[in-house]
């Protein structure tokens, strides 16, 4: 704990460090009558500053969906992201303001819920990378936390997404491999501290707003153990994700 | 005078030389020659300039916040201990943001224990209080606050649900934690959190199940990347 806080305090200073360096930003004119800049990065905050047609503002950087500008005369505020997609570069293109990512084909995809793992609470989080529009290989840890043991899960497998275009609600499918190590609280022992497992999934996936997702998966797990008979478990779980 | 001409012309002829290494695709001309002349006008080396490709700056996006926070955690039952631990954030739009925290404290000693020295409900590796948390959070009341007549600070009030272990008395347990917090941002890049949390789980230390409330108030730094 203590090696970690103090990382995350020099990394807090190197970055105060690194604010200072120079750096190259993007300039863009306006094209429109004007372009208001707010005093914060909110719907909410005031306009405290205008910025006039053929003027030329700095873009920071952003933060969500709000850019933090300079005016020529070096007022500083945030700009809606809508606001600067319409203005231009120097040379007459538009404003190369990112695309938000398309739901239907996007990449990466971090995430993290709740479920019920063996009739434990489960804690999962995961991380997920689109091979095909419909293909994705997931990467999952979790921790499963009940009454007679505790179990530490991670999971590798590919999931099928049958109808990667339909954006609120699309059903999924998946195989993949797991290893468990159970944690004993409650005497006696388990038998075995640790197994290695393999899944077939059932799930569903839909869009909620910008970069957000949701997630719900069903589990079927067979537990290959030294006995004749596998164990076999049962694992739910909805969660929420975020799409690059 | 006459020398400091000749070695700027000599340096003029070596870089117009040397700009031909970096050319790569082009074949060599037979421009050396041109180069040779003593009395070569300089805009017959300006051609030869590559045309730089103007890359557009890309724009740096800051929304993860990372920092560290320390205050009192109550443990119910054991009184109230230091605690510190570390945050880091993901704002996803800007009411939502994902966020993680790692604490750790020390519990102290419960009443029963107090009044009846010779008892020990928990041993002393017990009493060590680790977290994690993984909460969804919401900017309910974003606003600025007033530092005198000149001074105007962002600020966002929000609330935390998450989930997460909570490791106390040996024992890991599922917990689900509420907060509610308020970030006043320095600067755009500094900001300071005061929060309260409570996490709650069931706990059956005292013989009785039971859901017990572990209240804890922090003072925290985290600054964007």
């Amino acid at each position: 704990m203590r090696p970690l806080l103090a990382l995350v305090l020099l990394l807090q200073a190197l970055h105060i460090g690194l604010a200072h360096a120079t750096e190259r930003y993007l300039q863009l004119v306006v094209t429109e009558p004007y372009l208001e800049m707010h005093s914060g990065p909110g719907r909410g905050f005031p306009v405290v500053y205008v910025v006039g047609r053929d003027d030329s503002v700095t873009v920071l950087y952003s933060r969500t969906d709000w850019y933090k500008v300079r005016a020529p005369r070096g007022q500083e505020g945030w700009v809606r992201r809508a606001d600067l997609a319409r203005t231009v570069l120097a040379s007459g293109k538009p404003a190369p303001i990112p695309p938000y990512p398309d739901f239907a084909t996007h990449r990466w995809e971090m995430g993290a819920g709740y479920g019920v793992y063996n009739r434990q609470n489960l804690v999962t989080a995961y991380g997920d990378f689109g091979i095909t529009n419909s293909i994705d290989a997931e990467f999952v840890v979790q921790q499963a936390l009940g009454t007679i043991d505790n179990r530490y899960i991670a999971s590798i497998g590919l999931r099928h997404t049958f109808v990667p275009e339909w954006k609120w609600f699309s059903p999924t499918a998946g195989i993949g491999t797991a290893f468990q190590y159970v944690e004993d609280k409650v005497p006696p022992a388990p038998r075995e501290k640790s197994n290695q497992m393999a899944y077939v999934s059932l799930g569903a996936r839909g869009f909620i707003t910008r970069r957000f997702m949701w997630r719900a998966d069903w589990r079927h797990y067979v537990v290959f153990n030294s006995l004749n008979v596998h164990e076999e478990l049962e694992e739910w779980k909805i969660g929420l994700a975020v799409f690059f | 005078m006459e020398n400091r001409l000749s070695s700027v012309l000599l340096a003029a002829a070596l870089l117009s030389g040397c700009s031909w290494f970096h050319r790569g695709e082009r074949a060599p001309a037979p421009t050396p020659v041109v180069a040779e002349e003593p009395q070569a006008d300089p805009s017959i080396i300006e051609p030869q300039v590559n045309r730089r490709e103007v890359k557009t700056p890309k724009i740096k996006a800051k929304d993860v916040e990372l920092g560290g926070y320390f205050g009192a955690l109550s443990v119910q039952d054991f009184g109230t201990n230091p605690i510190y631990g570390v945050r880091a954030a993901y704002h996803v739009s800007e009411d939502i943001f994902l966020e993680g925290y790692l604490a750790r404290s020390k519990a102290g000693q419960s009443s029963l224990e107090n009044v009846f020295p010779q008892i020990t409900v928990i041993s002393d590796s017990g009493r060590r209080f680790t977290y994690y948390d993984l909460d969804l959070g919401y900017n309910v009341l974003p606003g600025e606050v007033f530092l005198g007549r000149g001074r105007a600070f962002n600020t966002a009030l929000y609330v935390t649900v998450g989930m997460g272990d909570v490791k106390f008395a040996d024992k890991d347990q599922f917990a689900l934690n509420f907060g509610v917090g308020t970030r006043v941002l320095v600067t755009d890049w500094l900001a300071v959190h005061m929060d309260v949390r409570d996490h709650v789980f069931e706990s059956t230390l005292f013989g009785v199940d039971k859901n017990v409330h572990n209240v804890e108030a922090t003072l925290g730094f985290t600054t964007f990347f």
